[in-house]
């Protein structure tokens, strides 16, 4: 590792060269500019569309959207997941079905959702835990899958009762693979709930990129990229940050083990 | 004892009775959810008449266009990135602004320049590509021992010479598990673009037989894209075993 992190000057001039260069290119080519604005235009498009509150109110439904979905599928995945990586014969039975059901993309569930759900929140909320649902439930089996058998025989040897040993030796031990999943699914929720909401949506910050597109309103279009890849951007910090606190007593364990 | 896959078939075959029974005696909205004979039926139908086969030839066109660019343009860049701190540090801000963006929220950019065109398509699945191959390219090299290049570097290999043999094979099973994570975002990301906007290909087929209420039609594209997508995975496999045999064995042994 690289003791302190250096800021990075280099990294942000290039940014900052393609910035002004995205600029210069765009105002020397008038012909382009209903397909790429310069930056100062979206700027400009950004400030009316955050004072009316446009884009903050079609923030704050994805953002209701992606959070149901995706705490569902973090419960139901991790609660499942734990029960099928237990009892093998349980998930011998379903193993089939879930690697048929896997490889599927899962957006191809969308038409179905639309049918049985309408348009409306309920399917894309459904939409999102189906699909977030996957890499959690997959996670979760595997982390209680590959836990030694010893660590659970050594509990049962001195009579811990089963919810102790659930709740100390199975969830720390499987936690590593249970946050991978969880992590995996924070991205994929995300794209769900924009999709989900282009193609049956009338609210929503993928809606509302769409259809500006649609109504050849490119700044705007570009200024509603920019809130989504923000909100990734932050959903993504938090979870990092959550994790950092959450398995610190685990990051402790793997340096002692490296001496 | 019974072998494994037999409880995992039987239960399919408990599940698709049910379903079928349910749907005969109507207690679903047989409209809503046709018994799996009839989408079955449906399936071979759709597939002899050729129709089903070409939706699914017009996708992976698509599909392997933007994948195999989003590699080659990649695949050395990751390279590159882990090879030289420089070109890592130049290029690193650029590349976290950029990744975050949800890859779907690019269509809508993507069908301003292209239109409905495969040019859309290919544009979006090159950029939701893009970031797995290459932080998966980066991480490889940064991992390399450096003893190795040391090593080429006292025996004057040229430069060329020691990416192709020396960091190309040994950040090789990190590059392929870049293109293995790519793999499935490749296929999620034909099927949004098609059914956002296209007019052909198996997400628009799916997304459209549901317009038209024709539900088992619709349940039938998604039966082949579920096959398609577990050929996809098992053609990587076996890919990754003949240019890999070495790490494919070893990875086989620790589990």
């Amino acid at each position: 590792m690289d003791g302190v992190k250096r800021f990075n000057w280099a990294g942000w001039l290039a940014l900052g060269f393609l910035l002004c260069l995205w600029e210069l290119g765009a105002r020397a080519t008038p012909r382009l500019q209903p397909y790429v604005p310069a930056i100062s235009q979206v700027l400009a498009a950004f400030g009316p569309l955050l004072r009316e509150g446009t884009i903050l109110k079609h923030l704050a439904i994805t953002l209701g959207r992606f959070l149901e979905g995706y705490l569902l599928a973090a419960g139901l995945g991790v609660v499942l997941g734990v029960v099928l990586g237990y009892f093998r014969t349980v998930h011998s039975f379903v193993e089939t079905l879930i690697e048929f059901l896997r490889p599927m993309p899962s957006v191809a569930i969308i038409p179905v959702a639309i049918l049985a759900l309408g348009i409306g929140d309920a399917m894309i909320i459904a939409v999102t835990v189906y699909a977030t649902l996957w890499p959690i439930l997959i996670n979760a089996i595997d982390g209680v899958r590959r836990i030694e058998k010893i660590l659970i025989d050594t509990g049962r040897t001195f009579g811990l009762p089963r919810r102790r040993i659930l709740w100390r030796i199975i969830l720390p031990a499987a936690s590593p693979y249970i946050v991978t999943g969880l992590r995996i699914g924070l991205s994929i929720a995300l794209i769900l709930v924009t999709t989900a909401e282009m193609i049956a949506g009338s609210k929503g910050l993928g809606f509302f990129i769409l259809d500006e597109e649609r109504s050849m309103n490119s700044a705007a279009m570009y200024g509603g990229i920019v809130v989504v890849a923000a909100l990734g951007y932050f959903l993504n910090r938090l979870f990092l940050a959550l994790e950092f606190r959450a398995m610190r007593w685990r990051r402790g364990m793997l340096v002692r083990e490296s001496f | 004892m019974r072998p494994r896959w037999l409880n995992g078939f039987l239960f399919i075959c408990v599940l698709m009775a049910a379903w079928e029974f349910a749907a005969r005696a109507e207690w679903v909205n047989p409209l809503l959810v046709p018994p799996p004979s009839r989408v079955l039926e449906i399936f071979w139908g759709l597939i002899a008449a050729g129709q089903i086969p070409w939706q699914i030839v017009v996708s992976m066109k698509r599909a392997a266009i933007g994948y195999f660019l989003a590699a080659a343009v990649f695949i050395p860049l990751g390279i590159f990135m882990g090879l030289s701190e420089r070109i890592r540090r130049l290029t690193e801000v650029v590349v976290e602004v950029l990744r975050p963006v949800p890859p779907p929220a690019l269509i809508p950019l993507a069908m301003l320049f292209f239109g409905l065109e495969d040019g859309m398509k290919i544009f979006v699945i090159f950029f939701s590509c893009a970031w797995p191959i290459l932080l998966n390219a980066l991480d490889g090299v940064r991992q390399i021992d450096p003893v190795l290049l040391h090593t080429a570097r006292t025996f004057h290999v040229s430069r060329a010479k020691s990416i192709l043999q020396i960091v190309l094979p040994a950040a090789m099973p990190q590059i392929l598990t870049g293109l293995r994570v790519s793999l499935p975002i490749t296929l999620i990301l034909v099927v949004i673009s098609e059914m956002v906007g296209s007019t052909d290909g198996i997400g628009y087929f799916i997304l459209d037989s549901q317009r038209r209420f024709k539900v088992a039609q619709m349940y039938a594209g998604m039966l082949a894209l579920a096959i398609l997508g577990y050929l996809l995975n098992q053609l990587f496999d076996l890919a990754y075993r003949r240019l890999l045999p070495w790490h494919w064995a070893m990875t086989k042994r620790t589990e």
